[in-house]
């Protein structure tokens, strides 16, 4: 009989985070959310990454808005290069979990980071603990930026589901939003350093089945409760795999609650790149489109990422890139993008506090009523097929 | 019995949003205790209606397993594998088997049964790329109208989460477990 790694082979970096999830499963230790030693080591980590041993940390506290990484601000106070006056720089410590909601390589995440910018707005990286030598889990320290990512509405759900962007925010960032995403589309990744990404093949199902793979293997090994609805989205999914020509970077979360706008309405911030692969670009479209995201108008009419109707996404999005939208593909990748959701939310989220590996118990539970919602929208897709 | 389960939840849920949220000045904190809070109010909504919940599946699986059973058994071409399922299954109904009174039975008896069966029906789903064309399409004919019934089942289950935009147009749980004031048996 396979083994699940070999039913369902992933790219290698992938692999190396299944395998360490698996290996952190059987250690029978809480995630414990106690973390008075973090400042100790956090600096500790710093001085050996800058080679300053003068510096110092101040205001280090935990960042809410979150579901997959321990995040925490800081301020980071040490001598600048040119001058002995000391410099103030607020930074971001985005940390793995004991388990999380959805298991990322942050070297990926990191060189993700690295590729983009001058291409896109993103936040600036500085250091990396791949393997958690210093801070005891695999960490990003990165630059943080001021914006709203998040605009006060009774509406407000959880981890950008649903919100709700007055008409005039729409209108300002709806353009700058479709912009981004076809960038991102065109970026030359070959000019990159993305050496922990495996590249498909050109003209191949390679970079789906890596895809799917991945999704796979991350339901059976995490999923508490068997679903007979999962099981035949994912018969479908692997026999209507389309041939992807010309691998492009998908971001892999693109949507409402992972941009930052400005107080002049500019996006100045893409977050949450840990998803990210080379694949399709029908990926992201569908992903950003899904109606569970995006909180409709006030008509009620669905929008994509909270901000424009779904048609003009499209359209813009087909002027921007120059990459046209197959709605048969479109369909694949809707439907691929609910079966994505529903693992993360109706499996791994259910798992992480099963195992009480999270620093977001609550929350993981509460979050399953997402999955739900997805596995009902993929049975409604499939018996469209 | 008392007091209430219901009772305890909605003094946990006031406690938490009317003395603990005021007094929480970090927002991580603010934000998890909220969700503390919405949590209790949903389970004010269902914890009654658990147990009938997972009797009604269990009814309906046996029924529907029953029938895939048949459908493998009367296939000379099926493969070894969905034979191999096929008969753990009816291994399975003899440790539960459908025409007993299974609500006598403890809720973690049926809610492991439930599962039992669940796996046994994603292992048949995961051959059809193996079945003969004809066997397929009589197996998806048999579960489209049980995967409508577990759409619609769920959705009711959580749309008191709050995260359903057609909440307003989907029945409630009540309304798909019962009729006419008792469990709607199949």
């Amino acid at each position: 009989m396979l083994s699940l790694q070999q039913r369902f082979p992933v790219e290698s970096a992938i692999n190396e985070i299944f395998i360490r999830k698996l290996r952190n499963r059987h250690v029978k230790v809480e995630h414990s959310m106690n973390f008075e030693n973090l400042h100790e080591t956090l600096t500790q980590f710093i001085k050996v990454q800058t080679g300053q041993s003068e510096l110092f940390i101040e205001n280090l506290q935990r960042l809410s808005g979150g579901a997959s990484k321990e995040q925490f601000t800081f301020d980071l106070i040490r001598k600048s290069y040119n001058s002995d006056a000391p410099t103030t720089q607020r930074l971001m410590l985005r940390m793995d979990p004991t388990e999380s909601v959805v298991e990322t390589h942050r070297l990926r995440e990191w060189q993700m980071l690295r590729a983009m910018q001058g291409e896109v707005p993103v936040p600036e990286v500085f250091w990396l603990d791949l393997e958690g030598e210093y801070l005891g889990q695999p960490a990003i320290v990165a630059g943080f930026l001021e914006g709203t990512v998040r605009p006060e509405s009774k509406e407000d759900k959880m981890s950008g589901i649903g919100m709700y962007f007055e008409p005039y925010l729409r209108e300002n960032l709806k353009g700058q939003f479709v912009e981004i995403l076809a960038k991102i589309h065109r970026v030359n990744w070959r000019e990159k350093d993305l050496s922990a990404f495996d590249v498909p093949q050109s003209n191949s199902t390679q970079a789906n089945e890596w895809a799917l793979n991945q999704l796979e293997r991350a339901w059976q090994e995490d999923t508490t409760h068997a679903h007979p609805i999962m099981e035949q989205a994912a018969v479908w999914l692997r026999e209507n795999m389309p041939v992807v020509e010309n691998p492009v970077i998908i971001h892999g979360d693109y949507r409402s609650g992972n941009f930052m706008y400005d107080n002049n309405l500019n996006i100045n911030a893409i977050f949450d790149w840990e998803l990210a692969y080379l694949g399709d670009y029908h990926d992201d479209v569908a992903w950003a489109s899904l109606s569970i995201f995006g909180g409709p108008d006030e008509q009620g009419n669905p929008l994509a990422g909270s901000l424009l109707p779904i048609e003009e996404f499209l359209e813009r999005y087909e002027a921007a890139s120059g990459f046209p939208v197959d709605r048969k593909r479109l369909f694949y990748y809707q439907l691929f993008s609910y079966y994505k959701m529903a693992v993360f939310t109706a499996a791994t989220s259910l798992r992480v506090v099963y195992s009480k590996k999270t620093h977001l118990d609550a929350m993981m539970n509460f979050a399953s009523g997402i999955g739900y919602i997805c596995i009902s929208e993929l049975n409604r897709m499939l018996e469209q097929t | 019995m008392g007091p209430e389960i219901s009772q305890f939840l909605s003094g946990m849920k006031k406690t938490v949003e009317q003395v603990v949220i005021p007094n929480l000045t970090d927002r991580f904190a603010q934000e998890q205790a909220g969700i503390v809070a919405a949590t209790l109010g949903y389970l004010e909504t269902i914890h009654d209606k658990v147990f009938h919940y997972e009797l009604l599946e269990n009814q309906l699986y046996k029924q529907l397993l029953a029938s895939v059973i048949t459908l493998i058994e009367n296939d000379s071409s099926s493969s070894q594998k969905l034979n191999t399922t096929a008969e753990s299954l009816k291994q399975h109904f003899k440790h539960d088997p459908s025409d007993e009174n299974t609500a006598l039975r403890a809720y973690p008896f049926i809610r492991a049964s439930n599962e039992v069966m669940k796996e046994s029906l994603c292992d048949i789903i995961q051959e059809q790329p193996e079945m003969p064309k004809a066997l397929r399409d009589q197996f998806e004919t048999l579960i489209k109208p049980f995967f409508k019934d577990i759409e619609l089942r769920e959705r009711a289950w959580v749309k008191g989460l709050g995260f359903d935009s057609e909440a307003d147009q989907l029945p409630d749980i009540d309304e798909l477990l019962y009729r006419d004031g008792k469990l709607a048996l199949p």
